[in-house]
């Protein structure tokens, strides 16, 4: 619910966020900056001004890239209390459009058969090549890879290794990532099964919820979470290829019981894979395949501190890893926001194409689907963009 | 048509606030004092500056100009309700002076932002407060922003070789440029450091420094403060003038440690974090001297940075120690006090002292080199009557300093906090001739009333009349 | 009757008329701040204009400046109080600077004025605002300004600033005072900030002074005359050895700094440092006499008078300006040429230290 007193006590109103903000560096306001933010959780939850909508615009203008708790000196968790205070927000003010997102996120990602039908929707509109003709708003299905018009999932498989098996990894699904990126899929699977690891991907779970709790829909992303909790017993570890869904699954303490548990086997497969690397369990390819441009998805640089994991295994992978932006500025996917808030979000996106384009690349790694999907929407044609584990796979396979 | 419509219709609805959470979020910078905006907005050009002031005087609205709100003293936070002209829009593109070593920026630009922009060109913005990511250069010219680095290069005043003022009557002039000593009376220089009380500055000619060939950081650990007080005396006596020397107690590496997981030696008093910056030949010795005289002085660890990323933890340490420092409690005083380097040591006791008197909790860092202390209260502000004895300590603490031969602030600025403690430093006479020459510029008193002078500072405000000879 | 109201005001502080100074009434030499004080509140009272006098080696800069009363600072001439350890030192404006520097020197420590002084007093040069060679390094006089006390137009003794190497308590008025070529009022006393005097001294001598300005790491000074440039260095022995090898010459032991400029117009240039190259050229090319400051953008020059109006419509145009340090008295060329943007706001700021306008009345572009 609405942050806690001690998390909003913490903010000293130092303003080391503030640049690195991406609506504070579009708009120069400290209404669009986590600090003005703060302060106006702070406002709504004492009760000393009313949730209205000025209030939701300025909660749903945020990203959630989390990139200011990473410089945030007193270690505020920004990401929670944003979260926290937009589901306190959907129960103030059950408004029809908040209510339709929440929709979106909270139970129509969790219908598979709705996902399909939307999928072969889509690819039927990519075979015709009409894509372009689509409202601006819905800018993100020119940024999908060409998807399948008969459904695939990869669900209920169950991949064992030849030799005695190292451990078992639950790989998980995913919502979009099941349907529209399931060469991202295939790659992990045939990385993790070399290194001798039994993978499976449980029939039982669900998505794992972020975009719900993301949009306030707490009581269905806590749903989500307790059936994956079950899902996942018994596994070692569980593996996500999506950052946004291993960063998710981390903080699952805060969403189910036994969600702990959940969250301590977590790994994201560029960890999960990097680390394997170091310990010798996975090849390393010495020639110089070439450049590609490294673009880090905000859920895992900065909502689990991982930024080195992707280029360790980019070079493995027998590539050079080209840095774009020192700052790692969110790319303006952030879930359903380039759906919602697509003004910021394609000024956030061309922002981040011309940053690619500086390095004159045209091959992208990007270790989160919304990111990939993003990037390809702004770059246009010919770039190839794909997840770290595809171009190690890749490698791997030849 | 209410100040409101004026200004929307200047601007654009999208770029005024009027609407309560809205000025709530711009009620306060970094300092504890909150203040009332009228409206806040957010122009993009000279022109549209001056428009709103122009706007505000004709409805008779105060003007109070922000950059980022990372102010420490209060100086955008309105004192009277007043109209909020935010700058952080005000930030066209620069015009770098390759040959001259100087741009032309706007007072929106990040302080930082503008070192890393030429950073290619070999050249680096000097100025280097600790909110450097986050500030602005409009707001570094209000304060005369000082940092750890202003020990050899000066602070801000020091870089500003011209700027573009918004004047109280709503007009433009420029003031100074890039040829050197510009004729008549220096206002360029008086505007520095008048946190927003004569102009509202809106582009600035920022000189630039050659970054240095090579660069020696070293940590120095010790027993007491004492100790590493001496050691800076002795270095400077000593006849180097280190790029920077900065000294943190031990509560506050504590603090800073946490934040930055960086092996900080948390076990010491007291730390001094010392650079030199120059030539190889030269910096290699100076640091050898810096080492050989800490432990003289009984450094009971030397470790000097054996890389950039070394160099660039420590120095992270120190600048996250203010915001480290709300781990402690929720709520802080930040002083900022400054006395002669000599008596460093006897004031920063006593300061220790007052802490325990006033049953307070302390941390202390300092720019050690220059004599300017951060006393560092940490409270609860909800614990009945911790407001009154942190703000009783505080004044405490700048008696001393000027008692000691200091001065109220060495780079924060008086704006609101200090402003009634002018007195303890300048006669009336003194303050008298200020507020004369702050007329000077604002005959009206529209911009940022209430800071730097104490209210009645002019003595015809009392119909006191001077006598001749200045008693 | 005024005169013998002054008179009798100014008893033990009148003096005889000083050779070589305009003439004037008379001539008053307080002892203290609080008699300059006095005496300018009795001139302010009275409509009596006042010009103030160092040992006179700048006088001729500024427009002419009529005066009934010459105050002098012969008698304000202590060193107040030099702070060894802290690096600061209180002087009376009427030291010169000569003296100063050369007590400062004793404990390896200066105050960065100007090198070849003259007899020029510590007050003449901060209200003249000028800065020495060695700007390039340590930057200019007011940055080292750290206190000021003034007696004002009105006859207000005022402190501004503080003994302190850092300090933003109040207005910056250390810094408005230089340069306000007394039109402010008297300066009656000063705090500098010293710096440490490096070991050693060196010069070099270079043959292109652009190339050098780009190999030497912040040299002390690069100077050109018509017969040369120079790379000045200071520091440890082996850091001087370096800085000569980037710069590739060969190191002359000592400091050698250009004599004053003789003839009867002398002029500086002060333009944006990267015109500078540009300007000696075509000094050169006319033959003129001139010492350049290359990084800073000061060029001392001794020229004939009309030669002076072309290159200060040169420096106008790279946003710089020509101000004249002397011409013959038979002259009439205009001390300072295009005045400021903000004429007004300058007009106002006077008027707020001098409301009658008595101290140097005039003095300043604008004629304030």
């Amino acid at each position: 619910m609405n942050p806690t007193q001690a998390q909003l006590d913490a903010c000293v109103t130092c303003g080391l966020c503030l640049p690195h903000c991406p609506t504070f560096r579009l708009t120069g306001d400290e209404v669009a900056s986590p600090r003005g933010r703060i302060a106006a959780m702070g406002a709504v939850a004492t009760g000393t001004l009313p949730s209205d909508e000025i209030y939701a615009e300025m909660l749903s203008f945020c990203l959630g890239c989390r990139a200011c708790e990473a410089a945030c000196p007193s270690l505020i968790p920004y990401g929670q209390m944003l979260v926290g205070a937009r589901e306190q927000l959907a129960k103030d003010q059950p408004s029809f459009p908040g209510w339709l997102r929440r929709l979106l996120a909270g139970r129509v990602l969790n219908m598979k058969w709705l996902l399909a039908l939307v999928t072969s929707g889509i690819a039927i509109l990519q075979k015709l090549r009409v894509t372009r003709l689509l409202p601006r708003r819905l800018g993100l299905v020119r940024g999908l890879r060409p998807l399948r018009v008969f459904p695939h999932s990869v669900l209920g498989v169950h991949d064992h290794t030849p030799a005695a098996s190292v451990g078992s990894v639950a790989l998980l699904a995913g919502c979009v990532m099941d349907e529209w990126f399931p060469a991202v899929h295939d790659a992990t699977r045939g990385v993790l099964q070399m290194a001798g690891y039994q993978v499976h991907s449980p029939e039982r779970q669900q998505c794992c919820g972020a975009l719900a709790a993301h949009e306030g829909a707490g009581g269905q992303a806590r749903r989500m979470a307790q059936r994956n909790v079950s899902a996942f017993a018994g596994y070692d570890y569980i593996v996500s290829d999506a950052a946004g869904c291993s960063a998710h699954l981390k903080e699952y303490a805060e969403w189910a019981e036994g969600g702990e548990s959940v969250a301590e086997r977590t790994r994201d497969v560029t960890e999960f894979v990097a680390e394997l690397i170091d310990r010798g369990l996975l090849p390393t390819f010495a020639e110089s395949r070439g450049e590609v441009a490294m673009q880090d998805p905000c859920h895992l640089r900065h909502g689990q501190g991982i930024s080195a994991a992707p280029r360790e295994i980019v070079r493995a992978a027998g590539y050079t890893p080209v840095e774009i932006d020192p700052d790692g500025l969110c790319c303006g996917a952030a879930g359903l926001y380039m759906v919602y808030e697509h003004e910021t979000a394609d000024q956030l996106g061309a922002k981040k194409a011309s940053q690619v384009k500086a390095t004159q690349l045209t091959t992208v790694v990007s270790a989160n689907p919304g990111c990939e999907i993003q990037l390809r929407a702004h770059l246009g044609d010919g770039y190839r963009i794909l997840h770290p584990i595809e171009l190690y796979w890749d490698s791997l396979s030849r | 048509m209410t100040l409101v419509d004026d200004l929307q219709a200047l601007l654009g609805p999208d770029r005024v606030h009027s609407h309560p959470l809205e000025l709530l979020v711009y009620a306060k910078d970094s300092g504890v004092t909150p203040g009332e905006a009228v409206a806040a907005v957010l122009p993009e050009t000279t022109q549209e500056v001056a428009a709103c002031v122009r706007t505000a005087a004709r409805h008779g609205v105060p003007v109070v100009a922000r950059g980022t709100g990372t102010g420490l003293a209060g100086g955008a936070v309105p004192d009277l309700p007043a109209l909020l002209v935010v700058m952080t829009r005000v930030d066209p593109p620069w015009e770098i002076h390759r040959g001259s070593r100087c741009a032309w920026v706007g007072a929106g630009a990040l302080n930082l932002d503008v070192s890393r922009g030429v950073e290619e060109l070999g050249l680096h913005f000097a100025p280097d407060p600790s909110s450097e990511a986050a500030c602005t250069v409009g707001g570094n010219v209000g304060t005369n922003a000082g940092g750890p680095h202003c020990l050899a290069e000066g602070t801000t005043v020091a870089h500003i070789l011209g700027m573009e003022m918004v004047t109280a009557s709503g007009e433009v002039v420029v003031l100074g440029g890039a040829a050197p000593d510009p004729v008549g009376l220096d206002l360029r220089g008086v505007v520095v450091g008048s946190e927003g009380t004569l102009g509202i500055v809106t582009r600035v000619l920022v000189k630039l420094t050659e970054n240095a060939p090579a660069v020696r950081t070293l940590l120095l650990t010790f027993d007491s403060i004492r100790d590493a007080a001496a050691t800076v005396s002795s270095v400077i006596g000593d006849g180097i003038v280190p790029a920077a020397l900065e000294m943190m107690d031990q509560p506050t590496v504590i603090a800073v440690d946490a934040f930055t997981r960086g092996d900080l030696p948390v076990g010491a008093a007291a730390v001094l974090l010392a650079e030199v910056v120059g030539l190889d030949a030269a910096v290699d010795e100076e640091a050898r001297t810096i080492e050989r005289i800490g432990r003289e002085q009984g450094a009971t660890s030397v470790r000097v940075a054996a890389d950039e990323a070394e160099r660039t933890l420590l120095w992270k340490a120190r600048k996250s120690a203010f915001g480290a420092v709300a781990q402690t409690a929720p709520d802080y005083f930040l002083n900022d006090a400054v006395v002669p380097r000599t008596a460093l040591v006897d004031v920063v006791t006593e300061i220790y002292a007052i802490g325990d008197r006033f049953g307070v909790k302390m941390l202390n860092v300092f720019h050690a080199g220059d004599g300017n202390i951060h006393p560092l209260v940490v409270y609860d502000a909800r614990e009945p009557g911790m407001t009154d004895q942190v703000r009783a300590a505080a004044e405490e603490m700048m008696r001393v300093a000027v008692a000691a031969g200091g001065s109220l602030t060495g780079e924060h600025g008086v704006g609101l906090l200090r402003r009634d403690l002018m007195d303890l430093v300048f006669t009336p006479i003194d303050l008298d001739a200020q507020a004369r020459l702050r007329d000077a510029f604002d005959p009206d008193g529209i911009l940022n009333p209430g800071k730097v002078l104490p209210r009645g500072a002019r003595c015809n405000d009392f119909g006191m009349i001077p006598e001749p000879g200045g008693d | 009757m005024l005169k013998q109201e002054l008179a009798r005001l100014a008893r033990g502080l009148l003096a005889d008329p000083i050779p070589g100074a305009p003439e004037a009434e008379f001539t008053i030499t307080p002892d203290t701040g609080e008699d300059a004080a006095a005496i300018l509140a009795f001139a302010s009272g009275n409509g009596l204009r006042v010009r103030f006098w160092g040992a006179g080696n700048h006088q001729a800069m500024g427009n002419s400046v009529p005066a009934d009363i010459l105050m002098a600072t012969t008698r304000l001439d202590s060193i107040v109080d030099w702070q060894v350890e802290d690096l600061t030192v209180v002087v009376e404006p009427g030291v010169a600077v000569a003296d100063l520097e050369a007590g400062l020197q004793q404990q390896n420590q200066a105050a960065v004025l100007p090198e070849v002084p003259g007899t020029a007093t510590v007050g003449g040069v901060v209200a003249a605002g000028l800065s020495g060679w060695r700007r390039l390094r340590y930057g200019p006089t007011r940055d080292r300004m750290l206190e000021v006390r003034l007696a004002t137009g009105d006859g207000r003794l005022i402190r501004g600033g503080g003994r302190l190497v850092k300090n933003v308590t109040g207005y910056d008025l250390p810094r408005l005072a230089t340069g306000s070529f007394g039109s402010l009022g008297l300066i009656t006393e000063v705090c500098l900030k010293l710096w440490p005097l490096p070991p050693e001294h060196a010069m070099v001598h270079v043959e292109d002074a652009e190339q050098a300005r780009k190999a030497a790491y912040r040299p002390l000074a690069l100077i050109e005359t018509n017969t040369g440039a120079t790379l000045y260095l200071s520091g440890s022995r082996e850091e001087i050895e370096a800085q000569a090898e980037r710069v590739g010459g060969d190191l002359v032991p000592g400091h050698c700094w250009p004599q004053p400029l003789v003839g009867d117009t002398e002029a500086v240039l002060r333009v944006p440092p990267s015109d500078v190259g540009e300007l000696v050229a075509r000094l050169r090319e006319a033959d003129i006499d001139f010492q350049a400051a290359h990084g800073v953008g000061e060029i001392r020059i001794a020229a004939e008078v009309d030669q002076l109006v072309e290159l200060r419509h040169a420096a106008e145009r790279a946003g710089g300006a020509l101000v004249i340090v002397r011409v013959p008295p038979e002259i009439d060329f205009d001390p300072w040429g295009k005045p400021p943007d903000g004429i007004e706001l300058q007009r106002r700021v006077k008027q707020a230290f001098d409301p009658r306008g008595v101290a140097n009345p005039g003095i300043l572009p604008g004629g304030i």
